[in-house]
């Protein structure tokens, strides 16, 4: 297995204070992040999900030097997407604002528990997590993420109303504005706040929790709900990256080249994504996110593998 | 609801800042890296974010710091950019909201500290 081959004959590091890495090994960063950006522009999902495993099993990082390094990636995708977005009208900044209370509370109590707890616990937690998202990704007949679709016209997409949660969106088709409404508050927000915990806690973005939440649980359109969650990931990856930051889990020499990468990366997705089936690339991505978070459960329980 | 044409383009302005934030970020990743690579320093230590400003922690990986600073501040700038947008709207309700975001923020901030 690829992961297996790239592993290093070193033990994983448990001292976070110095790692070396020789240009190979940040060339390897480069197109680790290279990669995840290219898929996470593709088909929606990428980023901390791919980056965490492979920093731990294939470089042998710390998990949470890991996740760190995948939350600084997260901050910089969900700025530059949301740029994209925001000035269509599509995103509910109201909306989003909202439930960032939440959210960053849940951000910040997931880094703190992830200083505090043992690695092996995070990564077994993530371990489950890739699993599940395999299965998501097996049900979800979208082939490619609401958020990824550009509006139809170039003008305005909908806007948000002031004072209150709510606002309106054009439908693709007609270009007549639907207006809605965001109900169930108190809903909204245990799961935002749970959605901030998982993303401070294993790196990602947690858009799987913050899109239903929306959707499901405060009849929000999908369209704007996508948009929104885009906008509020990047905002609950700053609150538990200051924590890894003032902890020293972040490991400048590691976050770069893969931010970097996954700047190249989602910049030739968007470009080329035409070029590739999404369906088969979910299910590649299913079955590689499904092999890996067993390889990674098994880690955190103490089995090597390789 | 008709839009505000002047709440479109302060919005737009906002979203060039954060976007040169951003560039001006990766700039800073980059140019670190290049630094470090070139002087062959093959340590990738962690860096604090309270020590940043200590001796002995290499250039490069200052910089690169610097670097991951910035993207960490494209989120809090937009935070603090709704504060004042709304404001200007006179959207107390969600002056308030945003603010309790910013404070949140600047409570991990401390917080991390331990």
């Amino acid at each position: 297995m690829v992961v297996r081959g790239l592993a290093r004959r070193r033990p994983v590091h448990t001292e976070r204070d110095v790692t070396l890495v020789s240009p190979l090994e940040v060339g390897a960063l480069g197109i680790l992040g290279i990669f995840a950006g290219w898929l996470g522009a593709v088909i929606g999902i990428g980023g901390g999900v791919v980056i965490v495993p492979a920093l731990v099993l294939a470089f042998g990082y710390d998990v949470r030097v890991a996740v760190a390094a995948s939350l600084v990636t997260v901050i910089a995708t969900s700025t530059a997407a949301g740029s994209a977005y925001v000035g269509r009208g599509l995103t509910n900044m109201r909306l989003g604002m909202t439930l960032e209370i939440a959210t960053t509370l849940g951000g910040l109590t997931g880094g703190l528990i992830a200083v505090l707890v043992s690695p092996s616990l995070i990564s077994g937690l993530f371990a489950a997590m890739m699993l599940l998202t395999a299965f998501l990704v097996v049900r979800s007949r979208e082939a490619r993420p609401p958020a990824r679709e550009q509006p139809a016209s170039s003008g305005e997409s909908g806007y948000e109303t002031r004072g209150a949660l709510a606002g309106a969106y054009a439908d693709p088709r007609s270009g007549a504005l639907i207006e809605y409404r965001a109900e169930r508050l108190l809903l909204g927000w245990p799961i935002s706040f749970l959605a901030g915990i998982v993303s401070g806690l294993l790196g990602v973005g947690g858009g799987f929790l913050k899109v239903p939440a929306m959707t499901l649980g405060m009849q929000v359109p999908i369209k704007v709900a996508a948009a929104t969650s885009n906008f509020m990931i990047g905002v609950t990856a700053v609150s538990s990256l200051f924590v890894y930051f003032a902890r020293g889990y972040v490991h400048p020499f590691v976050a770069a080249p893969v931010a970097l990468g996954v700047g190249i990366g989602a910049l030739a997705g968007t470009r080329t994504a035409a070029w590739v089936s999404p369906v088969v690339l979910r299910w590649i991505l299913a079955a590689v996110l499904a092999l890996v978070g067993v390889q990674m459960g098994l880690q955190a329980l103490g089995v090597r593998i390789g | 609801m008709a839009e505000d044409t002047l709440d479109v383009r302060a919005h737009r302005i906002v979203q060039r800042l954060l976007l040169a934030g951003l560039i001006a970020a990766f700039a800073f990743l980059l140019a670190g890296m290049i630094i470090d690579l070139v002087r062959g320093s093959s340590a990738a230590p962690a860096v604090r974010l309270f020590d940043l400003a200590r001796a002995g922690v290499h250039l490069g990986d200052r910089v690169m710091a610097i670097g991951v600073l910035l993207l960490a501040l494209t989120p809090a700038v937009r935070v603090l950019s709704l504060v004042v947008l709304w404001a200007v709207e006179r959207d107390w309700r969600f002056v308030t909201v945003a603010v309790v975001v910013a404070v949140t923020l600047a409570i991990s901030l401390l917080l991390g500290r331990g």
